[in-house]
């Protein structure tokens, strides 16, 4: 968790920040502190968080407190760390060539590949589109299994 | 001697006014040439160069006698009683001053008519020299360290010159064209050497005289730039008041020498800075910082010489607040430019990317343009199949290309529309019209059944350029009528 990130626990306040962004994307971060893959991303967040402040807030949200599982079950959140995107309260979607669109699961490889998936999101959603391509090339995209959830 | 006088009196000619006595000069003896000649100073037309004391009377003139009296007695009294503050004009130490500031600049005057005198003798014996070495002074050392001597290997000019300068003179004098002077020409030389000489001592000793004054008589710049430059300075701009009408750039040059030697690169020639050079805050401040620093103090210095010549602050304070302010502005030109601050990346899309036009920019996008092959290429003729590169319709199809019935694929560039503009402009400016056609038509008239018709090979190809082409809107004309309203 870095202290430069607002980190959110209870349902009021992800509600409140998802309304009360506007025109701006906003990237929320489910995950937990103890897990070394979701600190890998936080540190990735926290150095862009500057950089893209004109066009995205970043926030994070601990999926292990009470208030937050309605989220968690909502966005199908079951591995850390998820990221999903919002635009003017509407859940953007992003194809990366894995099996979800709808977040983003793992951490990024680089701070610049960060920005562009935003800024991806961010042209799509200035379109009006929901669902947008991902800019990045496949081998800096992690790779998951969703087979262990299906069984 | 008569003949090289006859050829410099014949070249100044057109200078002199009183035509009539210039005849006469030349049968006259050489004493009675005296009590015909003016007593003045820098009168061109009747420098006799038989004689040093024609040409140069400044130390026969009393004025001269009473002010090197006086300024060896001040000299000799030392720092003594300071000059009243209000009535500094009736002051006899200032007026002394004054006119040693004048008596300087006519040394400085003489010297140059003296040198002159030196070279033109000098000039049988070896006449580089005067291009090698330009400095008054020096030349008149050098000269009379050499004398009548042929072989410069012989010759000591050590500390007289820079050491680069004494290798080019010795490789010069060893081709030089000069013959040795007869005795008395050189005796009348070294003379003048001498005379050269005690008047730079004597410049330099009422210079001093100035300097340990200087205190009294300007505070305010002698704060600024130190009283050694300030009575340069003085001197050469010749008097306090001359000093302060002076504009800052020209007091920046004071005193800055001319003239970089041939041979040696000017990249290091450090750029036009005179006396001011000399000043201590000039020597520490960093080499970078030198040239701003310098019209700095130019400026600043220019400020305190007129504030010294009306006398309007005796106690220097004026002087000291500018020597503060110098200070405080170097320091602050070497301060490090404040940190970068890191700037979150613009909104992407906001801001509408500049569009460039011109003619620059049409030439780049001509490059990438859609080439008339390819258009012909992507068109097709109605029910007439194209033919493709593999045969069969397989590869690629060449469209309109090789239909026009010559069978080549090849299609001849028509003209570019710049190139279009610029052809016509040209035409416009210099031909005119003529009237005559394509240069292809000949008088020769041949029939069809007799023999060759000489057809123009570029009309074939301009039959199908036209094609891709548009033939409603002219590619270079302009409006027929353009009425004013």
């Amino acid at each position: 968790m870095s202290y430069l990130l607002t980190s959110l626990s209870k349902k009021h306040e992800v509600d409140s920040i998802i309304r009360d962004t506007i025109d701006k994307v906003l990237v929320l971060r489910f995950g937990r502190a103890s897990d070394s893959v979701c600190l890998q991303l936080d540190q990735i967040l926290s150095k862009a968080a500057r950089d893209v402040s004109k066009f995205a807030t970043v926030a994070l949200v601990d999926v292990d407190s009470e208030d937050v599982q309605v989220y968690v079950k909502y966005f199908d959140i079951s591995l850390i760390p998820s990221t999903v995107f919002f635009f003017n309260a509407h859940h953007m979607k992003m194809d990366s060539g894995t099996a979800d669109h709808t977040k983003w699961i793992g951490t990024f490889h680089r701070k610049q590949d960060f920005i562009d998936v935003v800024e991806a999101i961010f042209r799509g959603a200035m379109k009006g589109k929901l669902i947008v391509n991902c800019p990045l090339p496949p081998e800096r995209i992690p790779k998951y299994q969703l087979l262990y959830k299906d069984v | 001697m008569a003949t090289l006088a006859d050829s410099f009196l014949a070249d100044l000619d057109d200078l002199s006014d009183n035509e009539a006595e210039i005849p006469e000069d030349n049968e006259v003896d050489a004493a009675d040439m005296e009590e015909d000649i003016d007593g003045d100073l820098a009168d061109l037309e009747n420098l006799n160069y038989d004689d040093l004391d024609s040409v140069s009377k400044l130390q026969k003139t009393q004025r001269y006698i009473d002010i090197m009296q006086k300024v060896e007695e001040a000299l000799q009294k030392g720092t003594e009683v300071s000059i009243q503050g209000v009535d500094l004009e009736d002051d006899p130490e200032y007026q002394l001053i004054v006119e040693c500031n004048a008596l300087s600049v006519d040394i400085e005057n003489e010297i140059v008519i003296i040198h002159n005198f030196i070279r033109d003798k000098y000039r049988l014996k070896f006449p580089e020299l005067e291009s090698l070495v330009h400095h008054p002074i020096d030349y008149a050392r050098v000269v009379k360290k050499i004398g009548n001597e042929m072989d410069l290997t012989l010759v000591n000019l050590e500390g007289l010159l820079p050491s680069a300068i004494i290798m080019v003179v010795s490789v010069t004098a060893s081709t030089t064209t000069g013959k040795p002077l007869p005795e008395d020409v050189l005796s009348k030389t070294v003379e003048a050497c001498d005379r050269a000489l005690a008047l730079d001592s004597a410049k330099k000793k009422v210079l001093d005289f100035v300097e340990s004054r200087m205190g009294y008589i300007a505070p305010n710049l002698s704060t600024i730039v130190g009283s050694a430059v300030a009575a340069k300075l003085m001197g050469t701009a010749g008097g306090l008041v001359a000093l302060s009408k002076m504009p800052a750039c020209n007091v920046q040059l004071l005193g800055a020498k001319k003239k970089n030697l041939a041979g040696f690169s000017t990249a290091t020639s450090q750029f036009r800075i005179g006396y001011i050079e000399q000043t201590e805050i000039f020597q520490s401040t960093p080499p970078p910082l030198r040239m701003r620093a310098c019209r700095l103090l130019a400026a600043k210095s220019t400020l305190a010489a007129r504030v010294d010549s009306i006398r309007g602050d005796p106690s220097g304070k004026t002087g000291r607040a500018f020597k503060d302010e110098i200070h405080k502005k170097i320091e602050k030109w070497q301060e490090p430019p404040p940190a970068k601050q890191p700037k979150p990346l613009p909104v992407p899309d906001s801001e509408p990317k500049k569009k460039r036009g011109g003619r620059r920019l049409r030439k780049m996008k001509e490059r990438y343009a859609v080439t008339d092959m390819r258009k012909l290429a992507n068109r097709m003729q109605f029910g007439v199949p194209e033919e493709s590169s593999l045969g069969d319709g397989l590869g690629e199809g060449y469209g309109m290309l090789g239909q026009a019935g010559s069978g080549k694929l090849r299609v001849s560039v028509g003209p570019s529309k710049l190139a279009a503009k610029v052809a016509k402009r040209f035409k416009e400016k210099n031909y005119g019209s003529s009237g005559a056609t394509s240069g292809l038509t000949s008088s020769l008239a041949f029939t069809p059944v007799q023999g060759i018709e000489l057809t123009n090979p570029q009309a074939h190809a301009h039959q199908l350029g036209s094609g891709t082409q548009s033939t409603y809107f002219s590619e270079t004309g302009t409006f027929s009528k353009i009425k004013r309203t």
